[in-house]
């Protein structure tokens, strides 16, 4: 780009017959603009003028206090030139007080103010005093950042932050939260730090109007705050995707539960033992693995002491794993974590930790409660495919309509006909919800997918335990 | 009656209600003539859709252009006079200010509107059980806060944007201000149509809108559906217009390095709106087609695949964060240097990184999905890059405190709330490792630690980058002050508000809170904490309505400003008077030197170009 701006100056010229000015300025030119820049000084009006005119330099700074240099001739070999140039004007009396005129912009006021401006003694310790008193700032400042870290850390550490820890797969994880909280702490007060403090310290006081310090950019500076956050975004990365593999780590003989998730209910199955069940019960320290699929919408399983999470998608080919190993016995709750429509804040089902002997226990209670009795297994079935979700038992109204007194009633259809309800409506109102809604109800919130997961003998359970409900 | 009926607005809505007569009608006939029942939902969405066409008719959107078909010339935008006072603003103005003020006012109302389902629900949340309202109103308030309040950030981003990009770089207006108008008033009808979606059955999904649920979702899920699908297309046409602007319109001398740093911020923002935003268009249209021609694009049992949506989504939906928040940060880095009275620091790295975060912000959608069941290889990779944003942003955050150390800091209302930008979006940004690292989010993900996280990044990034910018303006728009006490209020109400309700959020999220759920399990104890979240909430509404207050009662009453209130070296306060003319500058100016050096004496950014400059410098600005 043709008219891009200046370059940042490099060819920097230093006029002061006083020797610690131009080291000191020397130092702090090279260390602002890089080792790239040249400094040239000069110590008399003659000198001065020469190598302004032979050498051009972008920058002159002068001694606003030296008398040695003439300002008048300085000035009148300034404003003559037409290639671009800048002063700086450094006084040491005035505490550093720092001017800087462009050759193209100069007024004539501003011309008449520098020569009429009493010039007076050099006080060299001002330029040091000044730099030692940013610095001193920003020691103060890094202190500072050091102890509200350690404060917010500490604060953030000893408050309970998390549910308690109860699967094997939630150590590692909770590791990281604590790496995490020790990384945000800093940062926070990295920043929070230097932005109050200058606050405080560098507000603009009453009657004060001149701006502020005029220091613009500094490239090494943004390279280091690139860098820096580079490596570390990199770190937690890699100990993320490191935690990531330690909760995934699969055992070669785990239990196997298979979760179904429906509007709104959880179905726990375990294959070994022909067991389903509405609670998922969990035998400590062995690994449970659990496939994971969805009748209708997606869900998401997740216990919040265990951590991890899964969504449940629907479909045969959208099946989808974890692997969970509790190590506290207890009882605690899968909680639905992805939207799933109505009663998404209900669907919750208990998750029961138990040890191996009272899991062993379990099953063979399981085993033994299927028993011959069709009403009895109807209500295991509907309570394991979550008709109770939607139908209550007791009379009152839900999502659907209630089972009690419900077989033998007469009901109005969407049409405006009237069923009574016998076997035969049951059961196409099951396989089939959509072809005969009653009038208080709404379609399509029934799943449709009963005709596949339920057998024709389970649906006659179903209907002999509705009729028991009078 | 029928000065009435001239008024833009009017007719526009006139428009509207005979275009969604018109949809319903035609769907209704021909299944009539084909013998068969009506059916609300395909009736319906050509309703909602021929509305918006209908309005942009009533409106005269498409006056100018039919006109050009037919062959005819019009006059040119330069040309273009408004009314003068208030109705201005209820007409189809060609002027970029007037525009950005229509912008600014549809965001204001939408904010409110969003920020009232929040408070409803919130009310619902301080206690367990449910005491006011039903769970599917519940599900549907959620969703409509979401995107109710994204409209209105789009719409608030637009408004800064068009207000101020041309006056900040130098133009008459901006590039196509037929366009631009096109693009403002597309968004009312869509406005509507949204705010439509309550009364036809609301929806249950929230406001990501994910199969199969939103394919079985009430009819209001369509409404959502067809007001997004068309207020994307605002947002396209936006980007387009202020993209060439920034690139063709500037001051003479002004390269790029010189352009104030809002104009990057708008730059980057457009870029993605531009290339983004037809994604989630095409992803809520696919839905919708599902629902109305069975195209099984997500349905499983059709061979589809929900998880196809999730990917479509967020490839728009989270480089749409990036386009919420760059010009929030824009406004923080344009107000800071004024008002501590030093140079931004490392200019070229701060308008850099806003190009970065766009860019970084385009392969990091996945990091919404890692529990989604996503194929697991992605996982980690889609960690790595959503941490890389982190990079950009440091760059941003670094600098404005470099930018404020031994500042002479002064403690005006628009600085105040840019330093609760700062604050707060620090908050968000540091939230962000623990979700954005896949372990940790394994538990974090759709619990409440995301709504307190994503609510520090929006207010931090947008909410109170736009108070800043309105303190700020207000003066140019109205040619007066707001309060300064109010104002002082209004942030000093606000902040610990908002603070202890991200906070509360985040706490009760760790602790196992689920999103989006009307009612929570008393037994996790978190009674107490939804409580004062509840009443945090309650807060920021009233700090709000304060604010709108002094919104108004400024208008009439308030201080008048004369001159450079601020003392910016921006040109729309070193030269143009307030309120700002018509046409912008009657004189073109050159850039001369750096946007924001100050404390360099004697130096400026702008100066008046010499006359017979102004030939060469005259760009013509066609619709």
């Amino acid at each position: 780009m043709s008219d891009s701006p200046a370059p940042a100056e490099n060819k920097i010229m230093i006029a002061s017959a006083n020797p610690l000015f131009r080291k000191g300025l020397e130092k702090m030119v090279l260390g602002r603009y890089g080792k790239s820049t040249i400094v040239r000084a000069t110590t008399t009006t003659s000198e001065t003028l020469e190598l302004m005119e032979s050498w051009q330099p972008d920058l002159v700074i002068v001694d606003y206090d030296d008398k040695s240099i003439s300002r008048a001739e300085f000035l009148h070999q300034f404003v003559a030139g037409d290639l671009p140039m800048k002063v700086m004007l450094v006084s040491l009396q005035a505490s550093g007080a720092v001017v800087v005129y462009d050759r193209r912009t100069l007024t004539p006021a501003q011309a008449q103010d520098w020569l009429s401006t009493p010039q007076l003694a050099p006080q060299t310790e001002a330029l040091i005093s000044r730099r030692s008193f940013s610095m001193k700032h920003f020691v103060f400042a890094g202190v500072l950042v050091l102890v509200l870290t350690f404060l917010v850390d500490l604060l953030l550490s000893t408050t309970r932050l998390l549910p308690v820890q109860a699967s094997l797969q939630a150590q590692p994880i909770d590791r990281l939260f604590d790496l995490e909280i020790i990384a945000i702490s800093f940062l926070f007060s990295l920043i929070v730090v230097f932005i109050v403090y200058s606050l405080i310290v560098f507000r603009r006081k009453p009657g004060q109007e001149e701006d502020g310090a005029y220091f613009k950019s500094n490239n090494p500076l943004e390279i280091i705050w690139t860098i820096i956050p580079l490596s570390a975004v990199i770190g937690l990365s890699y100990f993320g995707a490191i935690t990531l593999g330690q909760t995934r780590q699969a055992d070669p003989a785990p239990l196997e539960i298979k979760v179904v998730a429906g509007q709104w209910f959880w179905r726990f199955e375990y294959p070994e033992y022909g067991i389903v069940s509405d609670k998922m019960y969990m035998p400590v320290d062995q690994q449970a693995k659990l496939t994971l699929t969805s009748m209708d919408v997606i869900h998401s399983f997740w216990v919040p002491e265990f951590r991890v999470k899964q969504d449940l998608l629907p479909g045969e080919n959208l099946v989808r794993e974890l692997r969970i190993t509790p190590t506290l016995i207890g009882e605690y709750k899968v909680r639905c974590a992805e939207m799933c429509g109505t009663s998404h804040a209900y669907m919750e089902s208990p998750v029961i930790v138990v040890s191996q002997t009272d899991f062993d226990t379990w099953v063979q209670g399981e085993l033994a409660a299927i028993g011959t009795d069709p009403a009895a297994r109807g209500e295991r079935w509907a309570s394991t495919n979550g008709c109770r979700s939607c139908h209550s038992v007791d009379g009152t109204t839900s999502v659907g309509p209630t089972w009690r007194g419900l077989f033998g009633k007469t009901v109005e259809l969407m049409d405006g006909s009237f069923v009574v309800v016998d076997d035969d409506y049951l059961y196409t109102a099951i396989v089939s919800p959509n072809t005969q809604v009653a009038k208080d109800s709404i379609p399509n919130v029934m799943p449709q997918t009963y005709k596949d997961s339920l057998s024709d003998d389970q649906i006659a359970d179903i209907i002999a335990f509705i009729k028991t409900l009078q | 009656m029928k000065k009435f009926l001239s008024i833009g607005f009017v007719t526009g809505i006139i428009g509207q209600i005979i275009g969604t007569a018109v949809g319903i009608g035609l769907l209704a006939g021909i299944r009539a003539l084909m013998g068969l029942a009506p059916k609300a939902e395909p009736a319906a969405v050509l309703g909602a859709a021929l509305g918006i066409v209908g309005f942009m008719i009533g409106v005269g959107g498409f006056r100018d252009w039919f006109t050009w078909a037919k062959g005819e010339d019009t006059f040119e935008a330069e040309e273009f006079h408004d009314q003068p006072g208030i109705i201005r603003y209820w007409g189809y103005s060609l002027d970029h200010k007037v525009i950005g003020v229509q912008y600014g006012i549809l965001s204001l109302l939408l904010m409110a509107l969003g920020g009232t389902f929040a408070l409803i629900f919130r009310a619902e949340l301080a206690q367990t059980g449910m005491q006011f309202i039903s769970l599917d109103f519940f599900n549907t308030l959620i969703g409509m806060h979401g995107m109710v309040l994204i409209i209105s950030i789009l719409l608030g981003i637009s408004a800064m944007s068009n207000y101020l990009v041309p006056l900040l770089i130098g133009a008459k207006d901006m590039a196509f201000p037929r366009l631009n108008a096109f693009g403002f008033w597309l968004a009312v009808p869509a406005s509507i149509v949204i705010v439509a979606a309550i009364f036809t059955g609301g929806f249950d999904t929230g406001w990501t809108g994910y199969p199969p649920l939103s394919a079985r979702a009430p009819l209001g899920m369509q409404m959502f559906f067809v007001a997004v699908f068309f207020a994307g297309w605002s947002s396209i046409i936006g980007a387009l217009n202020l993209i060439v602007t920034i690139l063709r319109m500037r001051a003479q001398g002004m390269n790029m390095f010189r352009m104030p740093i809002f104009a990057w911020a708008v730059l980057a923002t457009s870029l993605i709106a531009l290339t983004a935003t037809q994604l989630i268009g095409t992803s809520f249209q696919m839905v919708s087609f599902q629902r109305l021609f069975g195209m099984g694009f997500f349905d499983p049992a059709k061979g589809g695949n929900p998880l196809l949506f999730q990917h479509l989504f967020w490839f728009y939906s989270h480089p749409a964060v990036y386009v919420f928040i760059l010009p929030g940060l824009g406004i923080i880095s344009e107000l800071l240097p004024v008002f501590v009275r030093k140079p931004l620091f490392g200019y070229k790295w701060v308008a850099m990184s806003s190009l970065g975060i766009a860019l970084v912000g385009f392969m990091v959608w996945a990091h919404h999905m890692f529990t989604s069941g996503m194929e697991e290889y992605l996982r980690v990779p889609f960690m790595y890059s959503t941490l890389l944003v982190a990079v950009p942003t440091g760059i941003k955050f670094f600098s404005w405190t470099a930018t404020i150390w031994q500042g002479r800091m002064r403690f005006a209302t628009p600085m105040l709330f840019t330093l609760g930008a700062i604050i707060v979006f620090l908050l968000g940004g540091l939230t962000g490792p623990p979700l954005g690292t896949v372990a940790t989010d394994l538990h974090l993900h759709d619990t409440y630690f995301v709504v307190g996280h994503f609510h520090d990044t929006l207010f931090g990034g947008y909410m109170f980058p736009l108070f800043a910018a309105i303190y700020f303006w207000y003066p140019k728009i109205t040619g007066r002050r707001m309060n300064e006490t109010l104002g002082k209020i209004h942030f000093y109400l606000m902040t610990p508000s908002f603070l202890v309700m991200t906070f509360g959020q985040m706490a009760v999220g760790l602790l196992g809170m689920r999103r989006r759920i009307a009612d929570y399990d008393p037994a996790q104890g978190f009674q107490p904490t939804n409580f004062i979240v509840t009443i945090a909430a309650f807060l920021v509404a009233l700090s709000i309505l304060i604010f709108f207050i002094n919104l108004f009662v400024s208008a009439k009453k308030g201080e008048v400003a004369k001159g450079n209130i601020w003392e910016s070296r921006s040109p729309e306060w070193s030269i143009l008077p307030s309120p700002a003319p018509e046409h912008n500058y009657a004189q073109p100016f050159n850039v001369v030197g750096d946007p924001y050096d100050y404390g360099l004496k004697g130096s400026k950014f702008v100066e008046i170009a010499p006359l017979q400059a102004v030939d060469q410098k005259a760009r013509g600005t066609h619709g």
